[in-house]
């Protein structure tokens, strides 16, 4: 084509460029489609749309957030018949919370202005036609559409009041509870060697004082708002009544103001990520999963970081050139394509099992005697989670460390050592600044391996439900040996463990939502990196 | 280093030149911590390797026995019983006589001691001529002279000393004579079995020379004395008409009865209650010249018979469903193993309580084999000329044998893995209850008799088959966009596009499996053909444009900037799309059309056309889906890598080619991509490994069934997932969870070999584009 050619017919080929493309174009499309899938679904279980009231040519009468449509199985794929899905809540009277609908039953669809949703503790929301309510000073107030206001402040004080009684028990209690078992090894082992016991046994008898104490202050905060109530009548005119306690937002799904869905879609984001779930996970927050998979990863992180940068510079500046080495890089990097699951093998065999074991056995062999042989490091744990990523993402951090430091151009490496320095002030004052970017690259897409990995972190310690985070307040702090929550974990047992699949399906889109934000952003953190550093070594081979 | 610190012999170097001392500590215990840290990181990797294989070599050993401390009782012994621990041992001799003897050195006694004798009240004239002992339920029958039987149990009550020492004490029940088989006749042999639906107490007595078995079921109410009389039993005949009865073998279960002749025919008859029905008879070593059965066996479980002829030949049969000559399918017995041949005439078979071992005594030599597999675990020389009896102990733990010179030797098993094998793993086994050898992962059951399957081949089969489809889907899709990408799109385009495929490669595979399973499966199973109409058209219509592009005036294609076509084929690759989609009922009615089998209509789909023409069934979670997903995983590593070498091809050689005359693509397919292609291959292969080890996609997106079928349309399970799904129930230490732990050995061995091939080729690739 650079030489003048007076033969106008196209180029010998063409096509085939053409139909190269096509998997660029089949590649793009499936990374749009599926960002765009989840972006939709995850942001839409937020979002609260209008409520209708459906009547069916049966007679039946729902009323619920539509979840799904789809194409009814049985209809043949030439004329397909599409079907419905509700969610109608109210699931101690409706038995299931969601309900398929046969489109062409539909007769009829109202969206009535004072139809309300409400989301609850327990048994699924609730869509309602509200006739009144009871405050928590026992006033019964005929609900109107003026009266909303104050339904939202019985809501809120409903709230605080949760939010009080879930510091007392949670925190209070829990904290009591850990103490009084510990304290009652110590009485068994005390008994055991035959030592003396009153102390420990006063010292129970105090902590039970102090857990009863808690009850009941926990009891005095529940009465506060035990007369608040709502009243209400559901799609098939049964009436219902809702203890405010229960209640955790009320919105009027049809009688909204653009504003006030965006602050609902707000207020659930928050609630989202900062509060705990409830219902089985499938509803409330996250809080322990995004809690549980950053401890993890920042903990794997400082794991990896220094091993994998000793082993790289040992490998690049020195080990001896030779047979050995080559054989030892490509070991290393082969290393990055063992599948994940083998880590989770060797993390269950070797750490869990042997490593754990011995620790118990040899620190915690009081605890393994008087606790029914409950072992603490001889299961799987955080501390075993991270070690196990670690190792899996060892080879990613080496073989980004090593490449960094090869791009650092001959020159300047000779230049230091021409000038009096040491080898490692070499390495500390000139490798390892210019490899840096190169580095912090290799522990970024290690963080991100491991924020999403979860097959190897099913075998070592992560749950559905951990009763308390891996870091909180109690000593020592830092619980190495708890088992904890993860968000790809959590992916996997709402998606195919929940024995509600159809009320886990919103949450999991969401909580797919938020793993890949953050695998995406740590990605393109490091891809960032890379391209700036590429810029600057231009010409060294990466 | 040590040439930095050299000094010049000559002339002393002045103080300012001098590297101060921290220096050159701080440089040579960094040096050393480093070179410490680094070997300890790469021995930590190799270990890691090194663990694996530890936790996976037990499988492979043998059974480890190890003699105790004979006991030697009088020479006279014909069987003999034990307690759980083997302290205290008895024997049985011809006259009925229990004689106990301490097997270890207790506070009471030595060992060896006798501690008890106890012998059974007879009335007067009648004479034990039949004695049988089962150690394990510590039980004695003993046959009369007059018919009747005797049973005797023999219990062991533990006494603990001040010490915490144990002292086991004999506790003889016996039960009066009652008569079971004809009066005045001896008893020639008796059996005690207790069943799960009642004890059933067998003997054999023989008149003119004619044997016949009685039975009788026992409750396990006390029976009335009634003055030294024995009460008769209501007793049942089986098997009255044999000739030349040889052996009886009775099932623990107690609801069969295996009688063996002497011309080795084995027959089968069932016993319901009290009702006998004959079931089936066989001859085993029909087709030998000496058909006669030198010894059989009863396999644990009940329904694996081993059997020696004299010659040595050793084989094993089971019931299994047959398909009889009506078309019906019925349990009967049939030979499921041919072993290898014994060392003589088989003296005896004696099966272990829990696993499916078994110990045969042949030609000098004991040894202990396993039904399963038929690997050998044990093999030594036999310690006396006849063996009169042999017990393994409940737990496969202890190995009792008495022999003909009255010495009670005894063996510590250490066995663990006696189901596993090479054959195991690999081989293609013919189960129990089976009825064709197959290869099957069947790995718990609820029942003890379960014989454990633990054949990694379905599960090899199911990786292979998931890698398969995934490449299937992802090769093409990741080398057309790696070729396009490297050669012909617009650099400046190529900044974005290569950071997006890489995202593509961080999604974390559980959202991927999630949305496989949940949102994928669901709508590939409403519009299946539709979708594979839509992914058929696509390749067409791409080329379809091409070539109508190179028709067009040069005018007009020089408004398509090179680098630009692939957004002018979007629209009309979507079009396609949607025109092969709404095309696809008229496809499904005209070529899919099947009766339904429910309404007797026709209907035009192509599931139940799927399933009634291919003869496999069809499952929603199937491996298009898995295989489409995992596309998803692979394409960006298999685009990353080939891409790299695509472009890393030297300018001069794309140059050269250019000016020569050759078009873009002819250059493209005639040079670059040869030069390149051992980095293609490389790129294939790390997407390969990929695949392989995949496992929360798999997990999820599949049905996680074992099965061996090519069925595009049906689900696998593969190494990865087996993995996942069951080592968190395993038990440490088990066969299960070495079993488990030799899959992930594989994997790991499967894709460190294959990845490096590739790094070699890689390699290979880099040296070649230096030379150019």
């Amino acid at each position: 084509m650079t030489q003048p050619n007076n033969d106008t017919s196209a180029p010998k080929g063409e096509p085939w460029v053409w139909f190269t493309s096509l998997g660029l174009i089949v590649g793009l499309t499936m990374v749009a489609g599926l960002l765009a899938l989840v972006l939709y679904n995850g942001f839409s279980v937020f979002w609260a749309p209008p409520v209708p009231i459906v009547k069916l040519s049966d007679g039946t009468v729902l009323m619920g957030q539509m979840a799904q449509r789809r194409v009814r199985p049985d209809s043949p794929a030439s004329q397909p018949k599409y079907e419905r899905q509700y969610q109608v809540g109210l699931r101690e009277l409706n038995g299931a919370s969601y309900v398929w609908a046969d489109e062409a039953k539909i007769v009829q669809e109202d969206f009535p202005a004072q139809t309300m949703g409400l989301e609850r503790m327990e048994n699924g929301p609730a869509f309602v036609t509200p006739i009144a309510f009871v405050n928590s000073k026992g006033q019964r107030v005929l609900f109107k559409k003026e009266s909303f206001g104050d339904l939202t402040r019985e809501v809120e004080y409903a709230t605080e009041i949760r939010e009080e009684l879930n510091t007392i028990q949670r925190q209070k209690i829990g904290a009591v509870n850990a103490k009084m078992e510990s304290t009652r090894i110590d009485l068994r082992r005390a008994e055991d060697r035959g030592e003396p016991t009153a102390e420990i046994k006063t010292e129970i008898a105090a902590l039970e004082s102090e857990f009863n104490q808690l009850r009941e202050q926990a009891e005095k905060v529940k009465e506060k708002d035990a007369l608040a109530k709502i009243e209400a009548r559901d799609a098939r005119g049964r009436d219902v009544v809702l203890p405010m306690a229960t209640i955790v937002r009320a919105w009027l799904p049809n009688d909204m103001s653009a504003w006030d869905r965006v602050s609902l879609f707000f207020s659930r984001l928050r609630e989202f990520l900062f509060d705990e779930p409830r219902e089985a996970n499938t509803e409330g927050g996250l809080m322990p999963a995004i809690f549980g998979t950053l401890v993890m990863t920042v903990f794997m992180s400082l794991m990896v970081t220094p091993f994998g940068v000793i082993a790289a510079i040992y490998l690049r500046e020195y080990a001896k050139d030779g047979v050995v080495l080559r054989m030892v890089r490509i070991c290393v990097n082969n290393l990055a394509g063992v599948p994940s699951i083998v880590f989770g093998v060797f993390g269950l065999g070797f750490f869990v099992y042997v490593l754990g074991g011995s620790i118990d056995q040899l620190f915690f062999s009081d605890q393994l005697k008087y606790n029914n042989n409950t072992p603490v490091f001889g299961t799987g744990g955080l501390l075993w989670c991270s070690l196990t990523l670690a190792l899996m993402t060892l080879p990613v951090v080496i073989v980004a460390t090593e490449e960094a430091l090869s791009a650092v151009p001959r020159g300047i490496r000779e230049a230091s050592l021409a000038a009096g320095a040491s080898k490692w002030q070499t390495i500390r004052d000139i490798l390892l600044p210019a490899s840096a970017p190169g580095i912090l690259t290799g522990v970024i897409l290690a963080m991100a391996r491991g924020a999403g990995e979860v097959a190897p972190l099913m075998l070592v310690g992560v749950v559905k439900l951990a009763p308390t985070l891996p870091v909180d307040m109690v000593e020592p702090f830092l619980h190495f040996d708890r088992k904890f929550m993860h968000l790809g974990f959590h992916i996997y047992d709402l998606g195919f463990q929940s024995p509600d699949s159809d009320a886990a399906r919103p949450m999991v889109f969401a909580t797919t939502l938020l793993l890949i934000i953050l695998v995406v952003c740590l990605n393109l953190g490091a891809i960032t990196i890379r391209n700036r550093l590429r810029a600057r070594y231009k010409g060294a081979s990466f | 280093m040590s040439e930095n610190t050299k000094h010049p012999p000559d002339a002393p170097t002045p103080a300012r030149f001098q590297v101060s001392r921290f220096t050159l500590l701080a440089d040579t215990w960094m040096g050393r911590l480093i070179r410490f840290g680094g070997v300890s990181v790469v021995a930590a990797v190799i270990g890691m390797l090194i663990f694996l294989v530890c936790q996976v070599l037990p499988l492979f050993s043998g059974a480890k026995l190890e003699s105790l401390t004979p006991v030697t009782f009088e020479s006279t012994a014909q069987a003999f019983g034990e307690d759980e621990y083997g302290e205290l041992p008895f024997t049985c001799d011809a006259t009925g006589t229990l004689i106990f003897r301490r097997a270890y050195s207790g506070s009471a006694s030595a060992p060896g001691a006798v501690v008890k004798t106890w012998s059974p009240a007879l009335a007067p004239g009648q004479k034990v001529t039949a004695l049988r002992t089962y150690p394990r339920d510590g039980l004695v029958v003993l046959g009369l002279s007059d018919g009747s039987v005797i049973e005797v149990k023999v219990s062991y009550k533990i006494a603990f000393d001040e010490k915490g020492g144990r002292t086991p004490q004999p506790q003889i029940i016996a039960i009066p004579a009652q008569q079971l088989g004809k009066n005045l006749l001896p008893c020639l042999d008796v059996w005690s079995v207790k069943g799960p639906n009642g004890h059933l107490v067998i003997c054999r007595q023989q008149e003119a020379g004619r044997d016949f078995l009685t039975a009788a079921r026992l409750t396990e109410k006390p029976v009335q004395v009634v003055q030294g009389l024995a009460p008769a039993l209501k007793s049942f005949s089986i098997a009255s008409d044999i000739p030349d009865l040889e052996r009886v073998l009775v099932p623990s279960t107690a609801d069969s009865v295996i009688v063996i002749r002497k011309d080795g025919e084995v027959r089968v008859y069932t016993v319901d209650e009290e009702e006998v029905t004959f079931l089936q008879s066989f001859r085993p070593f029909a087709s030998q010249p000496d058909s006669r059965i030198a010894a059989a066996g009863l396999i644990f479980g009940n329904v694996s018979l081993v059997v020696n002829s004299y010659s040595g030949v050793e084989e094993v049969w089971s019931i299994y469903p047959q398909v009889q000559s009506n078309g019906q399918s019925l349990r009967r017995w049939g030979k499921i193993h041919d072993c290898e041949a014994l060392a003589g005439a088989g003296k005896g078979i004696f099966p272990a309580v829990g696993n499916k071992c078994y110990l045969t005594v042949a030609g000098g030599r004991m040894q202990i084999r396993n039904m399963t597999n038929g690997s050998l675990r044990w093999d030594a020389p036999a310690p006396a000329s006849e063996i009169r009896q042999v017990v393994f102990s409940r737990n496969y733990d202890r190995l009792t044998v008495l022999s003909s010179d009255g010495v009670l030797r005894r063996w510590s098993i250490e066995d663990h893995h006696p189901e596993a094998s090479w054959n195991t793993f690999f081989g293609k086994i013919w189960y129990e209850g089976a009825s064709a050898p197959a290869y099957t992962w069947q790995s718990s059951s609820g029942a003890d008799e379960f014989e454990a399957k633990y054949s990694l081949v379905p599960l090899l089969y199911g990786t292979i088959k998931g890698t398969f489809y995934a490449l299937l889907f992802a090769i093409p899709i990741a080398l057309l966009a790696a070729i396009y990408v490297s050669q012909f799109l617009r650099p400046e385009l190529k900044k974005i596009i290569k950071p997006t495929m890489e995202i593509m490669a961080s999604l974390p595979s559980v959202v991927l499996g999630f949305l496989a399973g949940l949102w994928l499966a669901p709508i590939v199973d409403a519009n299946l053909l539709p979708l594979i109409c839509l992914v058929a058209a696509l390749a067409p219509a791409a080329l379809t444009a091409g070539f109508a592009w190179s028709s067009l005036p040069q005018p007009i294609r020089r408004k398509v900037g090179p680098g630009w076509e692939f957004a002018y084929l979007i629209p009309f690759v979507v079009f396609c799309g949607w025109l092969a989609w709404q095309s696809a009922p008229l496809i499904e009615s005209t070529f899919f059309s099947v009766k339904d089998v429910a309404s007797g209509q026709t209907i035009s789909d192509f599931r139940e056309w799927w399933r009634q023409n291919s003869g496999w069934s069809y499952d929603s979670r199937n491996s298009l889906v898995v295989g489409f997903v995992m596309g998803f995983a692979v394409i960006p590593i298999v685009f990353t890598i080939a891409e790299d070498a695509l472009s890393n091809v030297p300018d001069a050689l794309v140059s050269g080619s250019l000016a020569l005359g050759a078009s873009r693509w002819q250059t493209v397919w005639s040079v670059v991509v040869p030069t390149a292609i051992s980095g293609i291959v490389s790129g294939i292969m790390i997407g390969f490994g990929r695949a392989v080890g995949e496992t929360m996609i798999v997990v999820m997106a599949t049905g996680n069934t074992p099965v061996m079928e090519a069925n595009p349309f049906n689900g696998m399970r593969t190494l990865s997932a087996n993995i996942a799904v069951e080592l968190p129930e395993a038990a440490v230490g088990h066969t299960h969870y070495r079993a488990l732990f030799l899959g992930a050995c594989c994997l790991f061995a499967l894709t460190f070999v294959i990845n490096t091939f590739a790094e070699i080729l890689r390699q290979r690739l880099r040296e070649r584009y230096k030379v150019v």
